[in-house]
């Protein structure tokens, strides 16, 4: 398979503060690869490289092969691009933001699909996208990509500020979408559940590195939460392959990826006090906070 | 091309250092120069310089630092502090064997000053020509106003706005037939009703030649005036001042000063240079000497002429700081254009 | 695409510059009208009396009011852009970011300079009415900075607004306050009229600033 988009060895700082150093990840054609982190973890920094609207300190960003730094305008026409929030022009209303963007995309232009999706709205023709709800404008944003018809999208936090319907819409007509069409999608958000439902491959960032990078199914079938009971007194300090072990009342949670037996073994080596130790299998939300932390 | 934009703004930030730089040193750092007060008393025979002086207040001396007191100054320039005099009954009956009463030396006395400014503005060219013989006393504004084209003088009435083509066709006619070139080069008048009479215009036609313009009766009076030989008119200034004795003054392209007096005689002045476009110059005349003050850059030139030849007295120059420092500005106060200029 | 780039610049400026119209050509009837019963209580001699004699030229009201209408213009125009930083969404669309970036400011500078137009066109016809056409020249050239000024302003307050970061924005908003004030040097009706050419040439270069603004924001500057 080949990649669509490519990053290599990303470094960023604001400042003198590291946003990650050394970050590296492919898309392969007609996957859709979720960027899952905490807030201020470079979710959006990351997206602004890929959209060439931040130079990273060092390394590279190609889409279809190209430098995002110097594509040609025409290449930008196979990008789709949703930015934070949804936004779009506020003064336009929707009849005149589908005749502007019409005319960038000769050739390719799917007015149908974005009145397909308009018609769902209840919005008079007239009405200012500023006068729409959040919703309706990320039916607007998401009926301009469709119309669009790119073979990449990029979709900043497209959950921001949706209510869980029209967040359930937007992502089961995405994937219905990028699945139909053979699209290439990489997205973030920081509203997990949805995910799950969307994304084929996730990368789970933390502050300054990446957790992990994996298909999402494989993520879900072996990333595992072991609980034990511990003495009242017991601080844990845990090898890095257990993540955020914490002690509530006698009870203490990690998450790894190493099945049960050897984490039954890595315990007896580390001389863990621990009795009753039981292991689960998680959702994506679960495991993100398993591997993220909680603070 | 972001290097080009780049550049251009590094160009424009340069040009606003250079223009804002130094306007604010000068700002900061000018202070107030004393100024002398410089006039010639013939009495004397040297200037009297006024001046405010550290401690001792205001001082008056001659060239040499004579002290003079202030009853003594008042006597040395009897033409100057006249009205002084004659509220302390100081005020002689003979000057130099001439019988002088005040009435005389206030109608003989002027002050004239020219600076660089005016003679660098832009013209208008729109004038008015007032009538010197009115009805009445007083003079009035005229309800028209002329403009000089390629072709003639245009008399325009002002209410209507519309050319009055039966007085323009007379004062062309008056002028062509005094063989006027049209158009002039140059147009000097006073168009003022606070003066004490109207001597209409001094002109240089498009040849350079020199003529006088007024308007008497609501009849054209045109007099083709001849300069001297090998003079060659660049400013002239119709004066008006009250003894009549004059018409105004001129210069060449030599900067030399010229009378043109009443009768349309030219006659040099002992001035050595004065450049109008560039030296601001004040003239303060009574019937004996004038005192005239040039400033150009770098040094005020003091000169004393005599009332009648105009013959050069004596001459006392101070140099001065022009207070100038490298940078660019816009505006001058040499002349009332925006332009760049270093 | 550029058509649609127009298309876009009216959407956002069409009643700003409706109003912008009725408001300089309100203020300069405004001045007009003054002139008017100047002429009417005291004549029109004295009216050109005083033109002629000391330099008036009865439009000073309108001195700043281009200007004003400059920089609002911009404001309203690349305010949306920014909100939100929409002007991703303008730079991603397939078509050369400098083309379009310069195609939004002509569309501004046309249409402000349309506005200016009628304003001239107003002036130039009543004045003609009254006036000789020297003293209408004198109007009219005391009035082409002030108008050059709003163009200026224009794209200066385009540059500033592009800008991304607040304190470099203070900085180029500072420039701007100094760039701006050599249009307003003039002693006299008249004094621009050799330089203003070069002005002129000059007001319109001031639309390459914007795109360092644009080039910062493309690279990710902020505070």
């Amino acid at each position: 398979m080949t990649a669509i988009l490519e990053c290599k060895h990303l470094t960023h700082y604001y400042g003198k503060r590291k946003i990650y150093e050394d970050l590296s990840f492919e898309v392969p054609r007609g996957r859709i690869l979720g960027l899952l982190g905490k807030n201020g973890t470079g979710k959006t920094t990351t997206i602004n490289i890929l959209s060439g609207y931040l130079k990273p300190r060092a390394g590279e960003c190609r889409i279809f092969g190209e430098n995002i730094q110097t594509m040609a305008p025409s290449m930008r026409s196979r990008i789709g691009l949703l930015l934070e929030g949804h936004v779009q022009y506020q003064f336009m209303n929707i009849v005149q933001i589908e005749k502007f963007y019409s005319a960038f995309y000769p050739g390719q232009w799917r007015r149908e699909a974005y009145y397909e999706l308009m018609n769902k709205l209840r919005v008079a023709p007239g009405q200012m996208i500023a006068r729409m709800s959040n919703g309706q404008r990320s039916q607007v944003a998401l009926g301009l990509i469709l119309a669009q018809n790119p073979e990449l999208l990029i979709l900043d936090d497209f959950s921001l500020g949706l209510d869980p319907g029209y967040r359930r819409l937007f992502s089961d007509y995405l994937r219905d979408y990028a699945r139909a069409e053979d699209k290439t999608v990489f997205l973030t958000s920081h509203i997990i559940q949805d995910m799950e439902r969307l994304v084929d491959d996730c990368i789970i960032m933390d502050y300054g590195r990446i957790l992990t990078q994996q298909p999402v199914a494989r993520l879900l079938g072996t990333l595992r939460r072991y609980t034990c009971r511990v003495p009242e007194q017991y601080v844990p300090d845990l090898p890095e392959e257990f993540y955020h072990p914490s002690v509530i009342r006698g009870r203490m949670e990690t998450c790894s990826f190493l099945p049960p037996a050897d984490v039954e073994r890595r315990f007896a080596e580390l001389q863990v006090p621990c009795t009753d130790l039981t292991s689960e299998l998680m959702n994506l939300e679960d495991a993100f906070i398993g591997l993220t932390g909680k603070y | 091309m972001t290097r080009i934009c780049k550049i251009f703004l590094c160009a424009t930030l340069a040009v606003l250092a250079v223009w804002q730089l130094p306007w604010c040193y000068a700002f900061l750092t000018t202070k107030a120069t004393p100024n002398s007060f410089v006039m010639y008393s013939s009495l004397l025979g040297d200037f009297i310089l006024t001046r405010y002086e550290e401690g001792d207040g205001i001082v008056r001396r001659d060239v040499a630092g004579r002290a003079y007191s202030e009853a003594e100054t008042d006597s040395l320039l009897p033409m100057f502090y006249m009205r002084q005099l004659v509220a302390d009954e100081r005020f002689p009956d003979t000057l130099f064997g001439v019988p002088v009463s005040p009435r005389e030396v206030q109608n003989t006395s002027f002050n004239f000053r020219m600076r660089p400014s005016a003679v660098n503005a832009p013209q208008t060219g729109i004038y008015f020509l007032l009538e010197s013989m009115p009805k009445r006393v007083e003079l009035e504004m005229p309800d028209d106003a002329f403009r000089f084209t390629h072709a003639g003088i245009e008399f325009i009435t002002m209410e209507t706005n519309a050319a009055d083509a039966e007085k323009s066709a007379r004062f062309t006619r008056m002028l062509a037939q005094k063989g006027f070139a049209f158009p002039p080069r140059l147009v000097s008048g006073n168009p003022t009703t606070m003066k004490d009479y109207d001597n209409g215009y001094l002109l240089l036609d498009a040849r350079g030649r020199l003529f006088h313009l007024k308007q008497t009766a609501g009849q054209p009076y045109v007099k083709a005036l001849t300069l001297p030989e090998g003079v060659e008119a660049e400013h002239v200034f119709l004066t008006e001042f009250r003894d009549r004795k004059a018409l105004g003054f001129l210069t060449d392209a030599e900067h030399r000063l010229y009378v043109v007096r009443a009768d349309g005689s030219v006659v040099r002045t002992g001035l050595p240079a004065y450049d109008p476009e560039r030296d601001d110059l004040t003239i303060i005349g009574n019937m004996f000497d004038w005192t005239v003050k040039i400033a150009s850059r770098g040094v005020t030139h003091y000169y004393a002429l005599r009332a009648d030849d105009y013959a050069l007295l004596k001459t006392y120059d101070v140099p001065t700081d022009s207070g100038e420092i490298f940078g660019l500005s816009f505006t001058s106060p040499y002349d009332r254009y925006v332009r760049p200029r270093f | 695409m550029l058509k649609a780039i127009f298309y876009k610049e009216w959407i956002k400026l069409r009643w700003y510059m409706l109003l912008a119209l009725i408001v300089t050509t309100a203020v300069a009837g405004y001045c007009l009208l003054r002139a008017d019963r100047a002429i009417e209580l005291r004549g029109a001699g004295h009216i050109w009396e005083v033109m002629v004699l000391k330099d008036a030229v009865f439009i000073d009201l309108l001195r700043f009011v281009p200007l004003l209408a400059g920089i609002l213009a911009a404001l309203v125009q690349f305010m949306p852009e920014m909100q939100r930083k929409c002007l991703k969404l303008t730079l991603h669309l397939p078509c050369p970011q400098q083309r379009m970036v310069f195609a939004m400011l002509a569309a501004g500078v046309a249409m402000l300079v349309a506005c200016f137009a009628v304003n001239f066109a107003v002036m130039t016809a009543w004045l003609s009415a009254v006036l000789p056409a020297e003293l209408v020249t004198n109007v009219l050239s005391a009035a082409a900075p002030w108008y050059l000024a709003g163009v200026a302003g224009y794209l200066l307050a385009a540059w500033v607004c592009l800008e991304p970061a607040w304190k470099r924005r203070v900085l180029n908003l500072a420039v701007a306050a100094l760039i701006v004030r050599a249009y307003f040097l003039a002693p006299v009706p008249r004094a621009y009229n050799d330089f203003l050419p070069w002005l002129a040439l000059y007001t319109l270069a001031l639309s390459l600033l914007a795109w360092i603004s644009v080039a910062r924001f493309k690279a990710g500057c902020q505070d």
